[in-house]
Order: structure tokens, then C-alpha cells, then sequence
């Protein structure tokens, strides 16, 4: 929850305290919540793509 | 009075290959994207031969005297070999492949902003490159990244290089370094917490879980020679690319690559100021550290942790850069010198950042509690952490969890369908400072305030009469004799200085008359 209050730009002490009160979030418009459900899609996307094998095939040669 | 401090970037890429093929390397896949841009924009055309001259390269020798007797690059004689690891682009920059990475360096570039949009330029023609490879050359199915690290202990780099005053490089680095480990070393080590990239360092190892930079572990000395190994703070590699006499190069290779285009442009803009203030001995306040290599690990560790100095203080790296942000302010203000394009903003940029940070709070499992300067949206540490605290707190991931390590990675991924920073950029998530179009100018354009005009304009208009290009010099192929046209001050060869000439020559041996004053 403390990432999703962050993303409401601005809001600090107050969406702080809102935070304890009630767990589920906030003050975002049903536009930004669409958003970030579509970042927490992508990022799973991305991870499937990239499948379990990644970060072993990433490795580099040294370089400068 | 300083000079002003032009600046250039050195990016290399992670290129990641389709896996399964042994005979398929990094070092064939980075040539192979070179040949495909170069070919795009006519530079494999039959008759352009240019190669780059690697004559003035000497990355084994040191301003402070000695040399290491290694290679020097120079071995690379054959054209054809050069030519299949080099291209000198109309736009004033070089992409080429360093060891296994392709690599490229930004033309030089007068301001700030310029040298920011000309590294993203970069990134578009390295995703114009790899479009095309993975088009004509499918076997690659190649990746690229814009990062630091491999997650496997390697390391490559974003190096930056400002102009520097000859007898003021001499006296800070070379006769008196203890000047630049009062002034200069601080601001370096600090600078980090506005322009780290962030590195997931997962579970088990010494400190937090998450760093705010990719480049300082790997930071082992704080004078040296070495890029590879015993990495230093403050490389000193004797090769400047200009007339030594009066100019010389700060080579800085402990930053990292920055996507967020408010966090580089700090980056780039601050370190201008700084070094532009040393040259003009504005800066008073002795900031010497007691151990600036311990202190660089620190701060990546913690960004609010206070580290010492040596006169017993303790500050944290904002204190520090707040320090330095209030004396680039101040030394606008007194009109000492000739300041950078776009100081102003810099400095603007700069302490609205430190006033984030002074505000900015992270939880104790590194949750993001408060967050009003809106950091998110500037600097790449704080989205990146951001995003990652996002997935977890969705998935339920603890940091240890491998996952969170391919999308550091993939944060940096320059291909828009698979990064995070541009998917982030696209929701509107980040804040720019750039338009598109500016970008893709200097794609196409060399920066006009900079020799690079000169080269690039060359290269745009003559590639079949050039023999070799490099930072210093642009060779002309003149029938029986090679013509060199120096171009020893990085502040000549402008737009200005130079168009009119341009515009009269219609072929290059018109140029070189001109230039002679015979035509």
C-alpha cells in the first residue's frame, strides 16, 4: 500500500496517516488505478518473457 | 577564468543474445549492429572508407607520469577490421564495439541538455540498430541494456568526460591533488544520490538489499589508470583528445547510466558547475572525506547515511551536494565566468531534488513512506525502487526473490515493449525535460556550439573523400596526399565558425581550399 499512496503525487503525512487507518487504498482516480494495474501487468509480462533461464543467459564480458 | 566545460559521454551496452548458439558471440552481435546502422544511414555505401584512427590513443599512459606498457589499441591496423568495429556518424559520434560491448560515444557537447539528449539519440540509434540486426540477421534475436552491471560481478561503463583547463588539471589532479580530494572527490562520491541508477543486491549480502548505485562497488581506488579493474574514482588516463597545452580531459568513470532524463541532466550539469568552480577557485569549504572509497559504499548502501570527513564532520550525501548546489547558485549570482547553457535550470533542478530528498522517507523494509518532492519521477534509484516495491508488494516477493533482479534489468532495457523505465515513461509516471523531437535532431545533427559540427558535417556531406576521422582530426583522402584538418580546440569548428565555409564548398577538395585561404 505505501508504493500505491506514493504514486498519488503529493501526498505525504496525510496519505501517511489515511495508510494505517484503512488499508486499502486511496486517492486515485479510477484512471491511475487503471494505469497502475496495467504497470503491474506489464512487469509480469515481462518477467514471463523473459522466462527462468534470464539471468543466467545475461552474463556479460567485463568492460570498461 | 575557466574554460568552459564541454562534456561528452561514453555508453556501453549489455547486448544479450538469443541463447542455444555457442558460435553466436557478443563481440560478433555488437559488430553486426554497427554494420546495420552504418548501412541505414549510407556509410557502407561503395567508396566510403573512412576508418577511425586510434593514432592518438594513449589509454595506458597517466597524467601523473608512467605508462603500463600495454596495448594501446593501435594493433587495430587492418582498415577493414577497423572499419567492421567503427562508425563516425554524421552526428558528430562514434559506435563502435569495446571489447564485447557496443559502445557510443556522444559527440561533444557544450550544455547540459545537449549532452543529454544527445546520449538519448544514442539509445534510439542503438534500437534502430538492433531493429535491423534482428530483421536482416535473425540468428542474433539480440537485447540491449542500458545498465551497469550483469548481476554476475560484471561491470561496464557510463564514462563522462568534461574539458579542463591545462594548468588547472595539472595543479588539481596532477601537483596538488589534495585539492581534489577537498573540492572535487565529495561531489563525486555524493552525486550518487541524485544519480545512481539503483541495483537490486538481493538477500544475504553485507548491507541493504537494494543500492542506489550499480557503479560503486566496483569503485577500488580513488586515483588510478584502470577501467576494468581497481577501478578509480578519478581516472587518470593522459589522453585528451585536444591540444594538451591547453586542454585536457576529466575522464569520470564511476557514474551510472541514467534513463531518467532529470537525473542525468543533474548529473551532467552539476558536475559542470563544480568543475567549472574549482577552475575558478570558488570553492572554499575543505569537504575532504576520511575515506572516500568506504564513503562511496556507504552512500550506495544508505542514501540518507551520514559518512565523514575528514575534519571529523559527518554529513550525509545530501548535505553535501546541498553544500555544492548553494555555491553553483552563489557562483551564478557573483558572474564570475562564462557559465554553462542552461545553468539556471540546473541549478533549479538540482536543489528541487535536495528538497525531495530532505523530505523523501523509505520504511524499514524500504518501502517508500513518503515521497512529496515527487523523486519518482526524476530519479532512477527512487522509480526503480518504486516499481520493485510495487511487484513485491503485489506478489508477496521478499528481496531475495530472483525476480526482482531481471526487472532491474529489464528497467533498463531500451527496446519500449519490454522496459520498464519507458513503460513507466509512457504512463506518465516520469518527468522529462526533453521533447522527442530534440532527440531525434541529434540523432541526425551534430551539436552546433562544438567542433563536432566540423566532423559531422564532414562525415554528412564528404564520407567518400574521408580517409580517417577521430576526436582530433578529420583526414581527407586528396587524390596523392592525405589532408589532415586538426581540430585541436573542442571549442572551434562550430556552426558558427564554420557554415559559411560549408555552404561554399561544393565538393570536400573546395573545402580544404577554403580552408587554406586559396579558394
Amino acid at each position: 500500500m505505501g508504493q500505491m499512496q506514493k504514486t498519488s503525487k503529493g501526498k505525504t503525512k496525510k496519505a501517511k496517516k489515511k495508510k494505517q487507518e484503512e488499508p486499502a487504498p486511496l486517492e486515485m482516480s479510477p484512471g491511475q488505478k487503471k494505469k497502475l494495474k496495467e504497470l503491474d501487468e506489464f512487469m509480469e509480462s515481462v518477467l514471463s518473457e523473459a522466462g527462468e533461464e534470464f539471468l543466467d543467459e545475461f552474463k556479460q564480458l567485463e568492460g570498461e | 577564468m575557466s574554460i568552459p566545460k564541454v562534456v561528452g559521454l561514453e555508453q556501453e551496452y549489455a547486448i544479450k543474445l538469443k541463447p542455444g548458439d555457442e558460435n553466436l558471440t557478443a563481440f560478433d552481435a555488437s559488430n553486426a549492429l554497427i554494420g546495420c546502422y552504418a548501412r541505414e544511414i549510407g556509410l557502407r555505401e561503395p567508396g566510403v572508407r573512412m576508418i577511425w584512427d586510434y593514432g592518438h590513443e594513449t589509454p595506458f599512459q597517466d597524467i601523473r607520469g608512467g605508462e603500463n606498457g600495454k596495448s594501446t589499441g593501435q594493433q587495430i591496423v587492418d582498415p577493414e577490421e577497423n572499419r567492421r568495429i567503427n562508425t563516425c556518424l554524421p552526428n558528430g559520434a562514434r559506435l563502435y564495439t569495446d571489447h564485447a560491448h557496443p559502445e557510443y560515444s556522444t559527440p561533444e557537447c557544450r550544455g547540459a541538455l545537449d549532452a543529454l539528449a544527445c546520449d538519448k539519440a544514442g539509445e534510439r540509434i542503438l534500437l534502430q540498430a538492433l531493429n535491423s540486426l534482428n530483421r536482416d540477421l535473425p540468428w542474433y534475436q539480440a537485447s540491449l541494456y542500458k545498465n551497469n552491471i550483469d548481476h554476475q560481478g560484471h561491470s561496464f561503463g557510463s564514462h563522462e568526460n568534461y574539458l579542463i583547463e591545462a594548468e588547472a588539471h595539472q595543479d588539481f589532479l596532477v601537483e596538488h591533488p589534495e585539492t581534489a580530494l577537498r573540492f572535487l572527490l565529495p561531489f563525486l562520491v555524493s552525486r550518487q544520490v541524485l544519480a545512481g541508477a539503483g541495483r537490486v543486491a538481493g538477500a544475504g549480502g553485507p548491507g541493504r538489499p537494494y543500492k542506489i548505485s550499480q557503479r560503486a562497488e566496483f569503485m577500488e581506488a580513488v586515483f588510478g589508470l584502470e577501467t576494468m579493474y581497481q577501478r578509480p574514482l578519478i581516472n587518470t588516463r593522459e589522453e585528451h583528445h585536444a591540444d594538451p597545452h591547453r586542454f585536457r580531459r576529466l575522464h569520470l568513470i564511476l557514474g551510472d547510466a541514467n534513463m531518467c532524463e532529470i537525473a542525468g541532466f543533474i548529473k551532467l550539469g552539476s558536475t559542470q558547475l563544480v568543475l567549472q568552480m574549482m577552475e575558478d577557485g570558488f570553492l572554499k569549504e575543505d569537504l575532504a572525506l576520511a575515506d572516500p572509497l568506504a564513503a562511496v559504499r556507504i552512500i550506495a548502501d544508505q542514501h540518507d547515511a551520514a559518512v565523514e570527513l575528514a575534519d571529523g564532520r559527518r554529513l550525509n550525501a545530501a548535505q553535501l551536494q546541498q553544500i555544492y548546489c548553494r555555491a553553483a547558485e552563489d557562483y551564478l549570482r557573483a558572474g564570475v565566468a562564462e557559465t554553462p547553457p542552461q545553468a539556471e535550470l540546473v541549478v533549479q533542478c538540482w536543489q528541487e531534488a535536495l528538497d525531495g530528498l530532505a523530505a523523501f522517507k523509505l520504511g524499514d523494509d524500504l518501502e517508500i513512506e513518503e515521497d512529496p518532492g515527487d523523486l519518482c519521477g526524476k530519479l532512477d534509484w527512487v522509480l526503480k525502487l518504486w516499481l520493485l516495491n510495487r511487484f513485491r508488494a503485489v506478489k508477496g516477493l521478499a528481496w531475495g526473490a530472483s525476480q526482482l533482479k531481471v526487472l532491474d534489468l529489464q528497467y533498463h532495457n531500451i527496446e519500449p515493449g519490454q522496459s520498464l523505465f519507458y513503460r513507466a515513461q509512457e504512463q506518465g509516471l516520469v518527468k522529462r525535460l526533453l521533447n522527442d523531437d530534440r532527440i531525434e535532431h541529434f540523432r541526425q545533427h551534430p551539436p552546433e556550439d562544438t567542433r563536432a559540427y566540423f566532423r559531422g558535417k564532414c562525415i554528412e556531406r564528404f564520407p567518400r573523400d574521408l580517409f580517417l576521422v577521430n576526436w582530433e582530426i578529420v583526414g581527407f583522402d586528396d587524390g596523392e596526399v592525405h589532408r589532415m584538418v586538426p581540430l585541436l580546440n573542442p571549442l572551434k569548428g562550430t556552426k558558427r565558425l564554420c557554415q559559411p565555409l560549408l555552404e561554399r564548398a561544393q565538393n570536400a577538395q573546395i573545402l580544404l581550399a577554403l580552408l587554406q585561404g586559396e579558394a
